[in-house]
């Protein structure tokens, strides 16, 4: 049965929504689901933009037969290669052979790398500034390499204002009928899957994503509605959006508030990061979040890393070493460029404690523009109630540092 | 080619080996015990013109050749290693180059007095992070319209502060390295210009060496020297001919503790001969003569190149580098010919030994000359960095990261009031203390003393605000070791006693690097100095510019709660945000082809990008060298 959403004058959301899927890129973990967002333009010409993942093609076809109603498609406009988008490109053209293919140089390289057929099919090379025509509606291309691959695009219809903008203002989370921002709780229900979702996808690429925002703040005026390929399409509140994405790549933190992570065996450093938790409350400051690193994925600590701006990293020391899952979460902050935090410390060993150090080197060897707060927190095997002056110190300097983060 | 000097150069040698046996000789163990400077004989020597040896008459000078210069060097230093660099640096550093790069004016108002020895000369090159590598120089003019303002510190000025006359060094356009510095004469006396620690030396301490301090000195527009941006240039051929000096003292110095030796073997009966017989020995004599030889004649040769306007860099590189290389075995040698007598002080060649050691150091190390050497005969290495191989960060304050909060507004009082508010509210608490003499390791607090103090019974001040600020009492180096005001003991710094509790009050410190060095785990560091310019405001968390005399009373006056100070408790540890890692030297820049991150101090060397090399200095056909996408496309970092 087909399942289609109207967008937009002549435009069709396509695409398809996945629960079946565990883990994204076989990697983060999505208990919401995803969809695979693909839109359909039917002008004089018609226009696929993108397809879907694989396990969802059939549903993509039968949208497609449905909107086409005997129409042969004309073009596909591949804006991104991912295969969660472009592994349904060769059956789509396996069932019209006569649609032309439009997309960058590097995607058509990846086309071929993938092992699809498109010899035989016109293929348009665009590239920045190009523009199509179909009908009623013209586009325009606009170059968004490494926001996270090296070929992705967007597209801008300049007739409806609807930005194409891959997986640029995507999100986890499966759309379940609701298609528009206007229609969830985006806030409640989305911002910490939106956050997730481009911390760990795209987080890296800051300064690439920096560029593209600049791009699109010369043509902002004209976008009407954003399409991403993942998530919600937006049509209303579009700065709200851009803002945070300005945030993100920026690394600048959303919240003034404190993220402690925590890494623990036996509980006695859950039970100092517990208790520096209650007094940060105490002292007023309840923008206080605290994880367990062994039991929490480590694509939801770095979204939360991302939004707060100040960090208390608590380990035991293990085998000599950094615990290694706190270490994990170290390496993914360094991979996604994380920085511009302030982070706190918190160690604990029973014999030679390392955990402190390792982790103040690594932070300031390996991750950028950092700050590690000298009032660090050690202990020997379990947190004992003469050290209450010492947590007393750690919990002022947080709180210090953020009323100067405040000023 | 006989290899000989002439008979005039030998009469020459003669007159001023007379002058040096009879007027410097005499003294010369007081003028080593007393950190002395023998005016008497300076000024003489100027009289008998030997204060301008090679620069024309009609400047001033004697009008006579570098060989002759160097002569008279040997000829000093023979009796003396202090008198033989006061006369190298003056001739050789001070006057040079005005002789050299001074305009008619310059020459007519500043060379003829240095060559008629009516002035002396002196030249500021070295700074604490500038010494070989004079492209960390730090002191800095400004032009501002028809003078400079000059301002920084030099260390170790051989002359100051008896000399009258300065080429001094200063980056007049900054961060472009050695070709933003420019050469100034600076006089003695002008305003702002001061004099720090006359340093306590291990040899030629008959020579003056001290601190040169330029606190907004303004100098004339016509006192630069040359053009602006030629003072590497003037500096480098400065010290090209300041070797033959050095090389000549150093040979004075050999040359003179090689006779005492001689004289001594042939005296000294052992075995039943003198031990100038013994084969031991006389191998020693032996191999002495022949280093003495080699060296002579390198420094009498590169003076002939030089005379005769030949290249001599490497010649007199090669002269300094051997000559004071081979005083340190020669003095060695002759210090053992002498035995146990030669150990004590008031043997000529207990001083030698102790004057050798420096011509290996100054006017260019010897691992400099070799540096030198080297590059004359292989020429210059391969780019290793785009910054000739210096640090690829930017130094950190010594002590860290410093609140650096100066109280400069309003009354001394009310300065003094707002410092002490800023202590409470750190958590420092006057009414207890620890006794003023606790060892420095061990105090929680502690009030230092620097020369800035002044006369001895101002040290009274010192202890007044111990006792109210609850702290030890300890002092600068030269507080302790030059002017004796506290014990040994009680000094602090890299080679003294390290403090690593709370509180410092820095009291006439100027802070040179191996004091702060010894304060930096210092929770709080606090200032009080006359000069704003001294390094201590860099390092310190509060600071009050002002005169000891006014501020320490008050300051004392204002800890003072009326009641004894109660027994401190035990020092709890005030922690201290970690020192700032060193500024990155350039932004780092992402690939738009892959996201492939270019770091300047990495650099690419796989693909010959030397590590150092700024993104805007790649080559323009330099690209990814993950995905070979041009360098066009790539973006900054912020």
């Amino acid at each position: 049965m087909y399942c289609v959403r109207h967008v937009t004058e002549d435009l069709y959301w396509v695409g398809a929504n996945d629960h079946r899927l565990t883990l994204f890129e076989n990697i983060h973990p999505i208990p919401r689901g995803v969809s695979y967002n693909a839109y359909l333009l039917l002008d004089e010409r018609t226009v696929l933009f993108d397809t879907v993942d694989w396990s969802a093609c059939r549903q993509l076809l039968e949208n497609l037969e449905h909107l086409l109603a005997g129409r042969a498609l004309d073009y596909l406009v591949i804006n991104h290669m991912e295969p969660d988008h472009g592994a349904s490109l060769e059956e789509v053209l396996l069932r019209w052979p006569n649609a032309g293919i439009i997309a960058t140089e590097k995607a058509f390289m990846l086309m071929r790398q993938f092992g699809f057929q498109i010899d035989g099919h016109e293929q348009i090379e665009v590239k920045e500034g190009d523009t199509r025509c179909f009908g009623r509606h013209t586009v325009t291309f606009i170059s968004a390499p490494m926001v996270h691959w090296p070929e992705a695009m967007a597209t801008l219809d300049l007739t409806s204002g609807a930005l194409f903008s891959a997986d640029a203002f995507g999100s986890f989370g499966a759309l379940d009928g609701k298609l528009f921002n206007d229609e969830v709780n985006f806030d409640r229900d989305w911002l910490d899957d939106a956050r997730r979702y481009y911390t760990n996808i795209v987080g890296k690429y800051g300064p690439q994503v920096q560029v593209l925002l600049k791009k699109a703040g010369a043509v902002l005026s004209q976008i009407k509605i954003i399409c991403p390929l993942h998530g919600p399409v937006w049509r209303s509140d579009l700065e709200y959006l851009i803002g945070k994405y300005n945030l993100w790549s920026r690394y600048e933190p959303e919240e003034k508030g404190v993220m402690i992570a925590y890494a623990s065996m036996y509980g006695n450093t859950e039970a100092a990061a517990q208790s520096l938790a209650a007094r940060l409350c105490d002292k007023g400051m309840h923008r206080v979040v605290l994880y367990d690193v062994s039991n929490t994925h480590v694509s939801t600590l770095i979204s939360e890393a991302f939004k707060y701006s100040h960090l208390v990293l608590a380990s035991v020391t293990y085998n000599l070493g950094i615990y290694p899952v706190m270490h994990s979460f170290l390496s993914d902050m360094k991979a996604l460029n994380l920085q511009k935090r302030t982070v706190a410390l918190v160690e604990n060993g029973s014999w030679a404690c390392k955990s402190g150090d390792l982790m103040q080197k690594f932070i300031e060897n390996e991750l950028k523009n950092m700050t590690v707060l000298g009032e660090r927190l050690s202990m020997a095997s379990s947190l004992r109630p003469d050290r209450s002056a010492e947590l007393e110190a750690l919990a002022n300097a947080i709180l210090e540092s953020l009323a100067d983060a405040a000023k | 080619m006989l290899f000989q000097t002439t008979p005039a150069h030998e009469e020459l040698r003669a007159k001023i080996r007379q002058f040096a046996e009879n007027e410097i000789k005499p003294i010369a163990f007081l003028l080593d015990q007393n950190n002395e400077f023998p005016d008497e004989a300076i000024r003489h020597l100027g009289e008998m013109g030997l204060m301008g040896i090679p620069y024309p008459v009609e400047y001033g000078g004697a009008g006579l050749d570098a060989l002759s210069y160097a002569i008279a060097v040997e000829e000093l230093a023979r009796v003396d290693g202090g008198a033989g660099v006061i006369l190298s640096a003056h001739v050789s550093l001070g006057s040079w180059p005005i002789f050299a790069y001074g305009s008619e004016e310059q020459k007519k108002k500043y060379l003829v007095p240095l060559a008629r020895g009516e002035k002396i000369g002196a030249f500021g090159l070295t700074e604490p992070n500038a010494g070989s590598d004079a492209g960390g120089t730090e002191t800095t003019a400004v032009l501002k319209g028809d003078y400079y303002l000059l301002n920084g510190n030099k260390i170790f000025i051989t002359n100051a502060p008896k000399a009258d006359t300065y080429v001094i060094f200063a980056v007049t356009t900054p961060d472009i390295g050695t070709r933003g510095i420019s050469a100034f004469i600076v006089e003695k006396g002008w305003e702002g210009f001061s004099y720090g620690d006359h340093y306590d030396k291990m040899g030629i301490r008959s020579s003056a060496t001290a601190e040169l301090i330029f606190n907004n000195v303004k100098v004339p527009k016509e006192n630069l020297l040359g053009k602006e941006g030629d003072g590497f240039k003037i500096a480098m051929a400065t010290l090209d001919g300041g070797r033959i000096g050095i090389a000549a003292q150093a040979l004075g110095i050999a040359q003179g503790a090689f006779e005492h030796a001689i004289a001594h073997a042939k005296e000294r009966v052992q075995f039943g001969k003198p031990i100038a017989f013994q084969q031991a020995i006389s191998f020693k004599i032996a191999d002495m003569a022949t280093k003495l030889r080699c060296a002579r004649f390198l420094i009498y040769s590169a003076a002939e190149l030089k005379e005769h306007h030949e290249p001599y860099g490497m010649e007199s590189a090669m002269a300094k580098q051997y000559a004071s290389d081979i005083a340190l075995e020669v003095t060695n040698d002759a210090l053992q010919i002498f035995g146990g007598s030669g150990y004590l002080k008031g043997m000529e060649v207990e001083r030698a030994y102790r004057d050798a050691k420096i011509t290996t150091i100054y006017e260019g190390t010897n691992e400099i000359q070799r540096v030198v050497i080297a590059s004359h005969l292989i020429g210059k290495p391969p780019k290793t960095s785009s910054d000739g191989g210096k640090n690829l960060k930017k130094p950190a304050p010594i002590t860290g990261l410093r609140k650096k909060q100066l109280f400069q507004e309003g009354p001394a009082a009310d300065r003094v009031a707002a410092l002490v508010a800023a202590l409470r509210k750190d958590g420092y608490d006057f009414s207890v203390g620890i006794p003023i003499d606790t060892p420095i390791a061990e105090a929680e607090r502690v009030v230092s003393a620097g020369k800035g103090i002044g006369a001895k019974e101002n040290m009274k001040l010192i202890e007044a605000l111990a006792i109210q600020a609850g702290a030890a009492v300890g002092s600068s180096r030269p507080v302790a070791e030059s002017l004796k005001y506290l014990p040994l003991n009680r000094y602090v710094g890299m080679s003294g006693q390290k403090f690593s509790g709370n509180l410092y009050i820095a009291c006439g410190i100027s802070g040179a690097v191996q004091h702060l060095k010894g304060i930096k785990d210092a929770a709080t560091i606090v200032a009080i100095n006359r000069d704003i310019n001294a390094p201590i405001f860099k390092n310190c968390d509060y600071g009050i510019v002002g005169d000891l005399m006014e501020i320490l009373p008050l300051l004392t006056a204002a800890l003072d709660n009326g009641e004894a100070k109660a027994p401190a408790p035990p020092m709890i540890k005030m922690k201290r945000p970690a020192p700032p890692r060193p500024a990155p030297i350039g932004k780092t820049y992402v690939c738009l082809g892959c996201g492939y991150r270019y770091d300047p101090e990495l650099g690419d060397p796989e693909n010959g990008i030397a590590p150092g090399t700024l993104f805007e200095k790649l080559p323009e056909d330099w690209v990814c060298p993950e995905c070979s996408t041009a360098k066009k496309y790539f973006v900054a970092e912020s």
